[in-house]
């Protein structure tokens, strides 16, 4: 794996990477300090203060129930990204481990996890999340569990794949004749060397994430309101747009939009970084 | 017409550089019509730098500093664009390693080569395809029109090489480059090819330069010889002058650690062997292993193959690609099942053995694998690829594990600072000795080794073979070898196997063995070989290599 400097010097010669990580560190000022940085309270509905166009006392407007939209804006990061987040880690580490023993093993069970798989990933997406959610209830922790569900077969795929052709290589043979165990062959020598693709996946799955989530709030099969989250803001606008009242959806759209590019750049940029020097070497 | 005075290929004081690296420092050399030149060198020493610079075809990246290539008497750096595509394969053409993937995978091999020549002369699609089939059968294609039909992964490596060969060859240049063009073919493929496209050469009284890191290869079929070393040509003469008295020390060492060091080491094998005298540590009975292949073929791998190995004993098995030789190793250490036979091992038959009962037995009983790059984990240190086989004996300490750790690196001869290297900072050498070393971590009795000396430089190869010498006289050491190369077989091995098609077709001593083959296909297989030493013998062994390859064909 590259080190600290390399990665760091690696990010400063793309500009794309560096773009990315502002944006990046952004997000993460914005979680920390949102109730430093925010100017009003991101859930208190102002009737009176309902659909106003961005000014000093507002400064992005305010929605139909008059909630001021910089501030709402700012508190969603913490929800969209803890979603996000939370959703990829739990993927990860579910989708890995499963892809190493249905790459390793092949028998019943690892060909039954591949269809299981097909139909996870042959569902419409958002036709799957809406049903998982409306059985299991809106809350921010099942949107969260929807989309781990929906990212596993990803990783798990992405790590047989890596496994399916590294358990042919010579040197998994010559660890064998060094009397190693399975467990110490897929853990000790098939992981680490594995890992590279899903590694950059990681970055990658978040923007996707991110996007599922405020898409899935869109369409009402997400969080509810108050809560501020970028998807929801944009869908409780989108009836205003065509009479002109742009602020509402505009605002949380662009959030998204940063965000989503944000980790898709540094997913890029990760690609690039772990893919030319570790392919050419092995 | 080229003036009489006027050198096919001219090069003088060529100098190139990647950056501020200057990879080639002046070197000079001509080349006649009707001469074939060898080039030698090491890993690093600038061969293919050199092929891509006459060819004005360099990497990007690297530039000329100073110094010119002549051909005919024109500069090819001062080629215009056009020119220059008409002097790469009309005037020179190159010949380069692994010819499959030379060629466009999703074109027919004929229309490839066809295309070549149009590329070079006007002449209609017809006209190019009926001299591409002229010059298919002139390459010893048989049946040439069918052939210009198939696709690269339809043919052999040795008859990809040939397509190469036919296309270097279709535009009628003046020089021919070829660049380690049989590197990685079967000895007895590699004589064939080689004999081929020097009569080619010879017929057509071409410049040829071959580029090798084999001195038999030169030895065999060059008329002079230049010895590279980090850009520089330490040595320029004929083959034969040069062969009977090296000049520089650099070229004194290449060839003699070419030589084969004969004579086998230990006391035992002179007590004399009879097929089986009690003390085989290792027995094979009647193995059998083939592999079903899709629409019901089976690939006999191994067919019935039987054979006995005494303590401190070694015993080469010897073929070529897909004799079956590396499957037999695989299935002697469980790295492959067993359809049918017994494997003995010290009285114990392994065969019925499931993976768990087999794992004691692995402690006596180990493997170095052939590529060592690829068979050393990428993300693991070298002390850690050491001690994993330690696992094995149980209740070793930690402190233990690393002193053997430290043992182990100076059996091989490796300083102990590279006990924390990566495989990638290794040089090849050092790679295989880490694999030999943990192949002997646990005190082996009975070590396979796949391929020991392939794909190794001349001096490297020396020391490998040299090292193996040391541990069979020191460890008293029972290995199987298993390999192509049989100049190392007469260095290392006290008897051969000879394997083809999954059979042994002959065994023995192998001084005896190579004195006088009784097989033929071991006969052609001795006669394949190109060892260096052969000043006088020369003329005479080439005539019997025609002979056999004539008789085997």
């Amino acid at each position: 794996m590259p080190q600290f400097q390399s990665i760091w010097s690696a990010i400063l010669r793309r500009p794309a990477a560096l773009i990315g990580l502002i944006l990046l560190f952004l997000q993460i000022v914005a979680i920390v300090f949102a109730p430093v940085l925010a100017t009003h309270s991101p859930v208190e509905a102002n009737p009176l203060a309902s659909l106003q166009p961005p000014s000093a006392e507002h400064w992005l407007g305010t929605d139909v129930s008059g909630m001021d939209i910089y501030s709402r804006i700012i508190y969603a990061t913490r929800i969209n990204l803890l979603i996000s987040i939370s959703a990829v880690a739990v993927a990860f580490v579910i989708g890995v481990p499963i892809g190493l023993l249905i790459g390793y093993y092949h028998n019943m069970a690892s060909s039954l996890a591949m269809r299981v798989f097909d139909f996870i990933q042959s569902f419409p997406v958002f036709v799957l999340g809406m049903a998982l959610v409306s059985v299991m209830g809106q809350e921010i922790w099942n949107v969260a569990i929807v989309l781990a569900v929906l990212f596993i077969p990803m990783f798990a795929r992405l790590i047989r794949a890596e496994v399916l052709s590294l358990r042919q290589r010579p040197f998994i043979s010559a660890a064998r004749c060094s009397g190693a165990t399975d467990g110490s062959i897929m853990f000790g020598h098939i992981l680490p060397n594995a890992l590279t693709p899903a590694i950059v996946q990681i970055s990658i799955s978040i923007g996707m994430a991110i996007l599922l989530t405020a898409g899935l709030s869109f369409i009402g099969a997400g969080v509810r309101m108050p809560t501020p989250e970028w998807g929801l803001m944009v869908s409780s606008g989108a009836q205003q747009m065509i009479l002109g009242i742009w602020w509402v959806s505009l605002f949380p759209g662009l959030a998204i939009v940063v965000s989503v590019l944000s980790f898709a750049l540094l997913g890029d940029a990760a690609k690039e970084m772990f893919d030319p020097t570790n392919r050419s070497r092995t | 017409m080229i003036a009489a005075d006027t050198r096919l290929l001219d090069v003088q004081g060529l100098t190139v550089a990647f950056g501020d690296t200057h990879v080639l420092h002046g070197v000079s050399f001509s080349l006649d019509r009707n001469e074939v030149l060898g080039i030698v060198g090491e890993t690093g020493a600038g061969k293919s730098v050199l092929a891509r610079a006459l060819m004005n075809l360099l990497p990007s990246g690297a530039r000329i500093v100073g110094g010119d290539v002549k051909v005919s008497g024109r500069s090819v750096f001062s080629l215009s664009e056009e020119d220059a595509r008409k002097f790469r394969g009309g005037t020179v053409s190159l010949i380069g390693t692994n010819a499959k993937a030379l060629l466009d995978p999703v074109q027919t091999v004929g229309s490839q080569v066809a295309r070549v020549l149009q590329a070079h002369r006007s002449c209609s699609r017809r006209e190019a395809r009926e001299e591409t089939r002229k010059l298919f059968e002139q390459v010893g294609i048989v049946n040439p029109k069918r052939r210009m039909e198939a696709y690269p992964h339809e043919l052999s490596g040795g008859m990809a090489q040939r397509i190469v060969i036919a296309m270097a060859l279709v535009t009628q240049p003046d020089i021919v480059l070829a660049d380690d063009a049989t590197l990685g073919l079967d000895a007895t493929i590699q004589v064939q090819v080689l004999d081929l496209f020097v009569n080619r050469c010879r017929d057509l009284g071409l410049g040829a330069v071959i580029i090798t890191h084999d001195l038999g290869i030169v030895a065999h079929y060059c008329d002079r010889i230049a010895i590279m070393k980090e850009g520089r040509i330490v040595e320029l003469k004929p083959v034969g002058d040069f062969i009977a008295k090296p000049e520089a020390q650099y070229s004194a060492v290449l060839l003699d650690a070419a030589k084969v060091r004969p004579t086998p080491m230990t006391t035992q094998a002179e007590k004399g062997r009879g097929a089986d005298n009690g003390d085989a540590i290792l027995r094979v009975e009647n193995l059998f292993k083939y592999f079903p292949l899709s629409g019901g073929e089976v690939v006999k791998a191994v067919d019935d193959v039987s054979f006995s190995l005494n303590r401190h004993e070694t015993l080469a098995l010897v073929g070529e690609s897909g004799s079956g030789k590396t499957t037999v190793g695989q299935c002697l250490v469980k790295l492959l099942g067993t359809d049918q036979g017994r494997i003995l091992f010290d009285g114990e038959d392994t065969v019925p053995l499931t993976e768990k009962e087999f794992r004691p037995l692995r402690r006596r009983m180990q493997m170095v694998f052939q590529e060592p790059y690829v068979a050393l984990n990428p993300r693991w240190m070298v002390a850690d690829l050491l001690s994993e086989p330690l696992r094995l004996e149980i209740g070793m300490s930690n402190t233990d594990r690393a002193s053997r750790v430290r043992e182990l690196l100076d059996l091989v001869r490796l300083p102990s600072k590279l006990a924390h290297a990566y495989p990638h900072e290794l040089t090849a050498g050092e790679q295989k000795r880490v694999g030999i070393a943990r192949a002997l971590a646990t005190k082996p009795e009975f070590v396979v080794f796949d391929e020991p000396t392939t794909a190794l430089d001349i001096r490297v190869r020396a020391q490998i073979i040299d090292l193996v010498r040391d541990l069979q006289r020191e460890i008293g050491l029972s290995a199987l070898f298993i390999t192509h190369d049989l100049n190392s077989v007469r260095s290392l091995a006290h008897y051969v196997a000879v394997m083809r098609l999954g059979k042994i077709v002959e065994m023995g001593e192998t001084e005896a063995i190579f004195a006088s083959p009784a097989q033929e296909y071991t006969q052609k297989l001795l006669a394949a070989e190109l060892p260096i030493e052969q000043s006088a013998a020369q003329k005479i062994r080439a005539t019997d290599r025609q002979n056999a390859l004539g008789a085997a064909r």
